[in-house]
């Protein structure tokens, strides 16, 4: 056991902090307000230099699970910065590029890999839809064979990065079975829908897709592959990331409530120092850490193989997002009136704490699952 | 990070669950109805080497590290141990017996840490008095110097294992003005004139650990009981209170575990419209409540134990953390289990409604939750 960073954890964490020194951080943050192509500039600039410390290589595909705690301790720096940057980029990176690196077959898309690597594009992966067919591999987004290329036809509601995006990867079901389509939003065929207002995340650009009948040659497909891997890849991945977002918005809560309940002023005294605030702040540090701690220990289990690592992740995944919609909640309220005015960085992460308990495996799916493994170890 | 167990505490766990529930859990129904001791637990415990686990093997002990100790508290809670005899082991081994190995002299270890590791004689702490719980410092039992001698005089309140105790560690003020600085320790042995129980307390939970209040008249005791140097007995208290904070959480994390087994059980077995109730997604999301709690507060206890064998002086941030979330967390899905087993689960003939009952404790007893509050809004 050893629960202090090792040197390799602590040098990822430095480079990381590295990237994002006083003058980063604030553009990261202005990213909230940003246009579509003010949007597309930082988070390319960002992921170059995110590129740059190795930060975009790590953890690509089930093949590369070992490296899910050390990413994970700098995955959660980089989602206390900014939210909306954190999610852009592990959705290039972790998700497409975990797509591509772990399920494409060997060197089919090493010129897209390294162009990942160096933080050259920006990517999405659209995998949710409206209604997801009882039986096949869970797509109404369907496409077939037809001579050298295949066709796919489709739609997809949410799909981050869309609008900004160089590549997508699209789930759809081929033959009975799941296959990702890469395409290009510049395709006419490919029909990337108007920016969605959102409650939170506000720097992520957010839209809906469509695929009308669109071409993509034999090479830019993944699969056919077995349904619950690539299901259970995308799933883990996106829970693992959504636990570090969820972290990394309690920290920055956090920072920001305390430095307010120590500077600002009532009755001729900081309000930390009245217990109805200090334990608030008492309390808020208390689910930041429990949350850190078990969310490290469920991306350990990954990097381990533990048997048990699902559940625990999806442990990890439900007690981080419900507490930091708790924190984030006490903060606004240690903010009170300051909290209340948009455009505060505890408001928006008041907004923002909703995300995780909705996105990815949603905590009623993660705690039926949890609930189903163990009473399956527990049968009478 | 790393949070792999070794072979040997994994295996050593499962020994203690073995043999607890071979030789203890038989018994805990009927003492916890007639709220009395359990001596033969107590020998069996004793025998097997868990009373003094973490004392050298020339003391009698079983020379394991603090993590190994903590598993060891785990499992009697994981095999459903009462938390009166959890409660009781831990007063008697960490709060007596550890202070006495800590700062005791080789004479004081050598009298009293073989019998005390071997459960022959029974051990107590006693700090708290009718008008100081929280409040430490205000404690107002004294030791007076009187040629070769202490003279006590003075109460000490809800002390666990009080009357069965045949030697105590007793905090009193030997400078009434030095406030915390004013505190030193004591070893009273049971019979020595002047200390005696007053009376015996009836409790909501931990029924099986006597809990009383101690009386101190004119207590001679020689001036070699003295625990350490005079004036450091607060910090020995706080140091004491790292135990309470880490292994004597150990058996709440266990008796969760015990929890989602009866759970798993009575939900497969009840039926109810037709069908096992553990078909309702409202009695799985109790099933997986407990799950969540308990991993989320496991890596919290197993980080002070951690640090502890690091040798890292006085956690109280860590300790404030775990000992919190322990206390306050686990009310709702402890809660929820005995919802769970509907009627049944308030009748004494299902052991929910025991440990309902038992972990009510845990805000309370060393230190409550708004003390740990105040603890770490203080340190932050
Ligand atoms: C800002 C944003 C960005 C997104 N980005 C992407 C993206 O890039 N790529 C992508 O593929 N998707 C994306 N999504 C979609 C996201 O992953 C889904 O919203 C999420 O998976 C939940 O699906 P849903 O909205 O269809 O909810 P539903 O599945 O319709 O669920 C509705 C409610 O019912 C509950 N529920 C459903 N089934 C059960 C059941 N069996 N038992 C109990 N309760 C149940 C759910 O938990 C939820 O509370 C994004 C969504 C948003 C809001
Ligand atoms: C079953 C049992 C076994 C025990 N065993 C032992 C033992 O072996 N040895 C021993 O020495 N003691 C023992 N105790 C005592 C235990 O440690 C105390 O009960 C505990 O520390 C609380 O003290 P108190 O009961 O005097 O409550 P009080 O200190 O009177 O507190 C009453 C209430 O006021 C709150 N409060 C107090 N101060 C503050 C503050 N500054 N800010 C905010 N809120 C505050 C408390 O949180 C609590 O809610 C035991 C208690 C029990 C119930």
């Amino acid at each position: 056991m050893n629960f202090d960073f090792t040197a390799e954890e602590n040098e990822l964490k430095r480079r990381v902090a590295g990237v994002f020194t006083g003058e980063a951080v604030s553009e990261a943050q202005l990213m909230e307000r940003a246009s579509l192509e003010e949007l597309k500039r930082t988070t390319g600039d960002f992921l170059r230099k995110l590129g740059e410390i190795g930060y975009l290589s790590l953890c690509l595909g089930p093949a590369q699970a070992s490296e899910s705690l050390k990413l994970l301790a700098a995955q959660e720096d980089v989602a206390r910065i900014s939210g909306s940057l954190f999610l852009s980029v592990e959705t290039t990176a972790r998700l497409f590029g975990g797509l591509v690196a772990g399920f494409g077959a060997h060197d089919q898309f090493s010129d897209l890999l390294a162009l990942l690597a160096g933080g050259r594009i920006i990517a999405a992966v659209a995998v949710s839809e409206d209604e997801r067919p009882d039986s096949g591999p869970g797509f109404s987004t369907v496409a077939w064979e037809d001579g050298e290329s295949f066709i796919v036809s489709g739609t997809k509601p949410f799909v981050t990065n869309a609008p900004i995006a160089d590549y997508i990867a699209v789930a759809a079901s081929l033959d009975g079975k799941p296959a990702i389509f890469i395409v290009k939003p510049g395709d006419h065929a490919v029909v990337v829908g108007p920016r969605l207002e959102t409650l939170g995340y506000n720097g992520l650009a957010v839209a809906s897709l469509e695929l009308r009948e669109v071409r993509v040659p034999k090479e830019m497909v993944i699969g056919p592959l077995q349904n619950p891997t690539l299901i259970e890849f995308l799933r883990r991945t996106q829970d693992l990331l959504l636990t570090a977002a969820s972290v990394g918005l309690m920290r920055r809560t956090l920072t920001e409530s305390k430095k307010h309940a120590d500077s600002h002023l009532r009755g001729g005294k900081p309000i930390f120092a009245r217990q109805e605030i200090r334990f608030k702040i008492a309390e808020m540090l208390t689910l930041t850490q429990t949350a850190q701690l078990l969310c490290y220990r469920a991306a350990w289990m990954y990097s381990v193989s533990d048997a048990e690592a699902h559940a625990v992740l999806h442990c990890a995944k439900v007690f981080s997002a419900e507490a930091s919609e708790r924190v984030a909640s006490m903060g606004v309220q240690i903010l009170a009136g300051t909290g209340y005015v948009s455009g505060n960085p505890v408001e928006q992460a008041y907004r923002e704490s909703k995300y995780a308990a909705l996105a990815g495996t949603t905590t009623e799916l993660a705690r039926m699952s949890i609930a189903e493994e163990l009473l399956k170890r527990h049968q009478v | 990070m790393d949070f792999a167990l070794t072979e040997e505490q994994l295996m050593f766990k499962e020994q203690v669950l073995k043999f607890a529930r071979r030789e203890i859990v038989g018994r805990v129904q009927d003492h916890d109805l007639r709220g009395q001791f359990d001596f033969q637990s107590w020998k069996k415990l004793g025998e097997f080497g868990i009373l003094g686990l973490h004392f050298p093997e020339e003391l009698g002990g079983g020379g394991a590290d603090v993590i190994t100790s903590v598993l060891a508290a785990e499992a009697l809670g994981e095999a459903g141990v009462d938390g009166g005899l959890t409660l009781s082991y831990g007063a008697h081994t960490y709060l007596c017996a550890d202070t006495i190995f800590r700062h005791g002299t080789d004479v004081q270890r050598h009298k009293y840490i073989p019998k005390l590791a071997s459960g022959d004689w029974i051990g107590c702490m006693g700090l708290t008095e009718p008008g100081a719980g929280s409040d430490v410092a205000s404690l107002r039992t004294r030791a007076e110097r009187k040629g070769d001698s202490w003279v006590l005089n003075g109460t000490k309140m809800f002390i666990t294992n009080g009357a069965i105790a045949d030697v105590a560690v007793i905090y009193a003020k030997t400078d009434p003005s030095a406030g915390h600085a004013g505190i030193s320790a004591f070893i009273v042995e049971k019979g020595t004139p002047g200390f005696s129980v007053s009376r015996s307390l009836h409790k909501m939970g931990v029924r099986t650990s006597p809990t009383s209040e101690l009386v101190f008249q004119d207590c001679v005791i020689p001036v070699e009981n003295m625990l350490g140097y005079e004036g450091n007995g607060f910090i020995m208290a706080m140091q004491t209170v790292e135990w309470d904070r880490s292994t004597l959480l150990a058996p709440f994390l266990g008796s969760i575990s015990f929890l989602i087994q009866r759970c798993c059980r009575y939900a497969q077995e009840r039926q109810q419209f037709g069908r096992p109730i553990a078909y309702f997604q409202a009695v799985k999301h109790k099933i997986a409540d407990l799950k969540i709690f308990l991993e989320a507060a496991r890596s919290l206890v197993y980080r002070i134990a951690w640090c502890k064998d690091q040798g890292r002086p006085l956690n109280h941030l860590e300790a404030a953390i775990a000992k919190l979330f322990v206390g306050d967390w686990s009310l709702d899905p402890i809660n929820d289990a005995m919802l769970l087993h509907g009627g049944y689960g308030y009748c004494h003939e299902y052991d929910v409604e025991r440990v309902f009952r038992d972990s009510r404790l845990a805000p309370i007893g060393g230190g409550t939750s708004d003390i740990q509050k105040v603890i770490i809004s203080r340190l932050m």
